[in-house]
């Protein structure tokens, strides 16, 4: 009998993760026409790894290996999803490369790797000829944000001499300069004022649902997580800034989308505005307002995704000349395709039977008792998405029907089942949240060492937060994430 | 769990249960039920309910509630939504007129729509109407009320955007939704606001305690919702709108359940109501407001849904002057005598001008004069004036146009400036398109 017990170790199942989909694109060199296929498996590989280091993680600690895993099955999904005139090999191989990078990211516990992996997941959308976009924006804004965040990393390297993430918890290495590079960083990755334009050029000029996955990885946020929140903890008077910051770009590209006409950049604002929520319930350092960020940051993820793909499935039946500002009666020739659309949409903006509801709840609950008036602007912001989300549904699906080409295809069987998972999960996750909530509320104390590094260091200096606050949970042993993955 | 906890638990989830059955078979295995299965099904289901409803109230006769705890939806630390329902005196009229009406609509509606292209996508959204209504009427928390609100906001919209062919449904459905959703604030708002203050949204055991200012703030972000919800002035421009939807939906929707979800929110939060002057005071004044409004527009409405709309909108501003002076079970009970008499109006609506020919010729074409209107009293230069300002139903579509959505649009195109890039074209963005490619086709060649 073969001993197999090895393949379940973490650094083993981590490197399939990550290495696998890079190993895939050598393969797609040798084998272009069946560049479909082989990146679905190499996906289909990785999210399995993904899955079993979820199934192995211990409760409380595993945040990442839940993010790995949604990621590595959207990517999945989605090559299953692309439209046959965007699934060359290049456009794959793109995606492959960008769902390696953004996994090390997410598992990684050092320095270097996490700028290799952000470096290395926009090197596609700057030079793959199926992904790269035509306008300036996107390559500026993902270009500064790779420089600043280079400097940060070398900045620190050179003070402390180590690329260990858990050894530089709570040393704040570099003081304010790394913090502020850091923070400017996440800004542009994320898309937050005042670079907040570079999101919607991207979606509109790029290939949209690579363009979606890229922007779903949610750097920008993962950088709060991981670097900004635990190094920090002394900066913490700044923290607030990003709050602000994120919730003037969910006010201002709400009200932005509500004149826009373009398809695409409607959506990419939605999407923008929507995950600038993210950053507030993050910094909101309440239970409620941290957990309901994190399953936010999946119905974002999810949803947009599915969003983007039934768009451009529209674009390659339809032209891509579709436009909001008449109606085009699509739902008559593609009814499955709308009712996905409105089910993603409504999700997205917090209809209540589904997980977006769960999260905006959360949301807005956590945010409300560390800062009221982000906690009341945030629904304003919401309920202005949903509208203009509802006008882009009713725009594209409803009203007279379009006359002048062939009976199209609904959605086709790979098609709707994919689709199908999709609205499934928001749905069913809506049904019974707990599953996610729970776990992304233990999670919680993932993110929160720097919190409890902050509280002993100011023991006794004044500083308390309300009953539901995560600095009232009790203390654990130092949490190292790098421990887990091996990477 | 005893019988009619499972009863109730029952009631609430069926329809709910009917429209998930539906739309999965439909999505994943794109079946579509004939006309038959579906009337049979939404009969079977809505007869269910209504024995249901039947044996709450026989069992409500010996106790002043029944309450079902689920346990929490989902919870953080010490932040958890309840999942709690509760039946009482004052929910289960709300609830028996649910299930009676949505199974009275359902039948009407099997002949009414017959052979039309939506058949399944009206008989869907009208499930999933009725479970968001008995949700919010069966819930024992603001929580739950609010998630059961929405689902009949959505519904509403769907339906009044049904003949989505024509483009000014489509148009009217998205004014509605973004009257819903800006009122909708006010619930979401009030809710987070009662956790805040209270720790708790939650009426099964009483109303959350709070006091003095805390009190005002909720009651006055709750009347928002309701007022959205009920189309009180100023919000009720939307509801001229909502008529183009079907006529049985128009039926449910703006002569029974929908319209008077909002009267339902302010008795349930009557007690945090009869802590606030203020919230009162304003609770009758526009309710009076709505009632002149509804009675002077309504004189000057063209067509007969359009006259019942403003009919039932009056009554509704009287309701909530009985709210908001008290008369707690006055308002109860107008809610049910408004509800079912608009109900049948509206289902005979269709029907009125073949009523009205036949009556004539029966008295062989002499018609007698309907007696002296009130409004004849008034002198002839503010009679012309009222007849105008009805004609444009009190100017309110226009001054939130003029003063809310323009300006918002004007601030938009302001903010596009920093951004605004041509529309992609087809040529210098995307490789040619390819031919159209038929279904047989696309399917084979899988994509």
């Amino acid at each position: 009998m073969v001993p197999t017990g090895w393949l379940l170790h973490t650094p083993v199942l981590t490197g399939v993760s990550v290495i696998g989909p890079w190993l895939a694109t050598v393969g797609l060199i040798a084998y272009q026409r069946q560049a479909r296929i082989i990146g679905s498996m190499a996906a289909l590989v990785s999210a399995i790894a993904s899955a079993t280091l979820l199934w192995k993680a211990a409760p409380g600690e595993s945040l990442y290996e839940t993010l790995m895993l949604l990621f590595a099955g959207l990517t999945f999904g989605a090559i299953i999803l692309l439209p046959r005139r965007d699934s060359e090999a290049g456009t794959i191989a793109g995606l492959l490369v960008l769902l390696g990078s953004t996994l090390l990211a997410y598992s990684t516990g050092n320095l270097l790797a996490f700028l290799a992996a952000w470096i290395l997941s926009i090197i596609p959308f700057l030079s793959a000829t199926g992904l790269r976009s035509r306008k300036w924006r996107p390559v500026v804004g993902l270009l500064s944000s790779s420089v600043a965040i280079a400097l940060a990393i070398g900045f620190i390297v050179v003070r402390t001499g180590t690329f260990s993430i858990s050894h530089l918890q709570g040393q704040s290495p570099g003081g304010l300069a790394v913090f502020s590079l850091l923070i400017i960083a996440a800004v542009f990755r994320k898309g937050i004022i005042p670079a907040q334009a570079w999101v919607a050029d991207a979606a509109e000029s790029g290939s949209p649902i690579p363009t979606a996955l890229l922007l779903n990885g949610h750097f920008g946020a993962l950088l709060v997580v991981k670097l900004i929140v635990p190094l920090f903890p002394e900066m913490d008077r700044l923290f607030p800034v990003l709050s602000y910051l994120a919730l003037a770009t969910a006010i201002f590209v709400a009200i932005r989308a509500l004149a826009e006409n373009s398809p695409r950049r409607l959506l990419a604002f939605l999407a923008l505005s929507q995950s600038a929520c993210i950053l507030s319930g993050l910094e909101s350092r309440t239970a409620e307002g941290v957990t309901g960020a994190l399953v936010h940051w999946i119905v974002v993820t999810v949803s947009t995704v599915g969003l983007f793909g039934v768009l451009r499935l529209l674009e390659v039946r339809f032209g891509e000349n579709l436009s909001a500002s008449r109606h085009l009666g699509l739902a008559e020739h593609a009814p499955r395709l709308a009712v996905s659309f409105a089910v993603l949409g409504l999700t997205l903006v917090g209809l209540p039977g589904t997980l977006g509801f769960c999260s905006q709840d959360l949301l807005i609950s956590g945010t409300l008792t560390t800062h009221p008036l982000i906690g009341l602007l945030l629904p304003i912001a919401t309920a202005m998405n949903a509208v203009s989300f509802f006008r882009l549904f009713s725009r594209l699906f409803l009203g007279r029907h379009r006359t002048g080409f062939t009976v199209m295809a609904d959605a086709l069987p790979r098609e709707r089942w994919i689709l199908a998972g999709i609205v499934l999960f928001v749905v069913l996750g809506g049904l019974f949240p707990n599953v996610t909530v729970v776990e992304h509320s233990s999670a919680v104390d993932v993110i929160d060492e720097s919190s409890r590094t902050f509280e002993n260091l100011h023991r006794g200096t004044g500083y308390s937060g309300n009953n539901t606050s995560i600095q009232r949970q009790p203390p654990k042993p130092e949490l190292e994430v790098n421990r887990r993955t091996g990477t | 769990m005893n019988l009619f906890h499972v009863i109730l638990v029952v009631v609430v989830l069926g329809p709910g249960v009917v429209f998930a059955l539906f739309a999965l078979l439909w999505l994943l295995l794109a079946w579509t039920p004939s006309e038959r299965v579906v009337s049979s099904i939404t009969g079977l289901t809505f007869l269910a309910c209504c024995s249901g409803v039947a044996a709450l109230i026989w069992k409500l006769a010996s106790a002043p509630s029944i309450t079902v705890s689920l346990g929490s939806w989902f919870s953080v630390g010490t932040y958890h939504f309840p999942l709690v329902l509760m039946v009482d005196r004052l929910s289960t009229p709300f609830l028996a007129l649910t299930a009676v009406l949505s199974g009275l609509i359902g039948q009407f509606s099997a002949t009414y729509l017959h052979r039309e292209s939506g058949f399944l996508r009206f008989f869907l959204l009208l499930h999933l109407f009725a479970f968001g209504s008995l949700l919010a009427f069966a819930a024992g928390s603001f929580d739950l009320l609010a998630a059961g609100w929405e689902i009949v906001g959505i519904t509403s919209v769907l339906l009044i955007g049904f003949f989505h062919q024509r483009s000014a449904p489509v148009e009217n459905a998205l004014y509605v939704f973004g009257i819903y959703r800006a009122c909708d604030i006010g619930l979401l708002a009030g809710i987070v606001a009662m956790h805040h203050w209270a720790g708790t949204a939650s009426f099964a055991d009483g109303s959350p305690s709070l006091t003095g200012a805390h009190a005002v703030i909720v009651c006055l972000l709750l009347f928002l919702a309701a007022s959205g919800k009920a189309a009180q002035v100023p919000f009720s421009g939307w509801l001229p709108r909502a008529m183009e939807g079907p006529t049985p939906s128009s039926a449910i929707f703006y002569g029974a359940i929908s319209i008077h979800a909002g009267a339902y929110l302010l008795l349930r939060a009557q007690p945090l109501l009869a802590q606030s002057l203020l919230a009162c005071a304003l609770v009758i004044l526009i309710g009076a407001a709505t009632a002149i409004h509804g009675s002077i527009v309504g004189r000057a409405s063209a067509d007969a849904k359009t006259s019942l709309a403003y009919a039932t909108l009056t009554q509704v501003g009287i309701i909530f002057i009985e709210i908001g002076l008290g008369w707690r079970w006055l308002a109860v009970a107008h809610i049910l005598g408004n509800a079912t008499v608009r109900t049948m109006q509206y289902l005979r609506a269709p029907s009125m001008l073949h009523d009205y020919h036949q009556m004539h010729s029966a008295v062989g074409g002499q018609l007698s004069a309907t007696t002296t209107h009130i409004e004849e009293m008034l002198p002839e230069g503010i009679q012309s004036w009222l007849y105008r300002w009805a004609l444009d139903r009190g100017h309110l579509d226009t001054i939130l146009e003029r003063w809310v959505i323009a300006p918002l649009l004007q601030v938009s195109e302001y903010f596009s400036r920093g951004d605004r890039t041509p529309m992609p074209s087809t040529k210098t963005v995307c490789p040619a398109e390819p031919a159209p490619i038929p279904v047989a086709r696309a399917a084979k060649r899988g994509g």
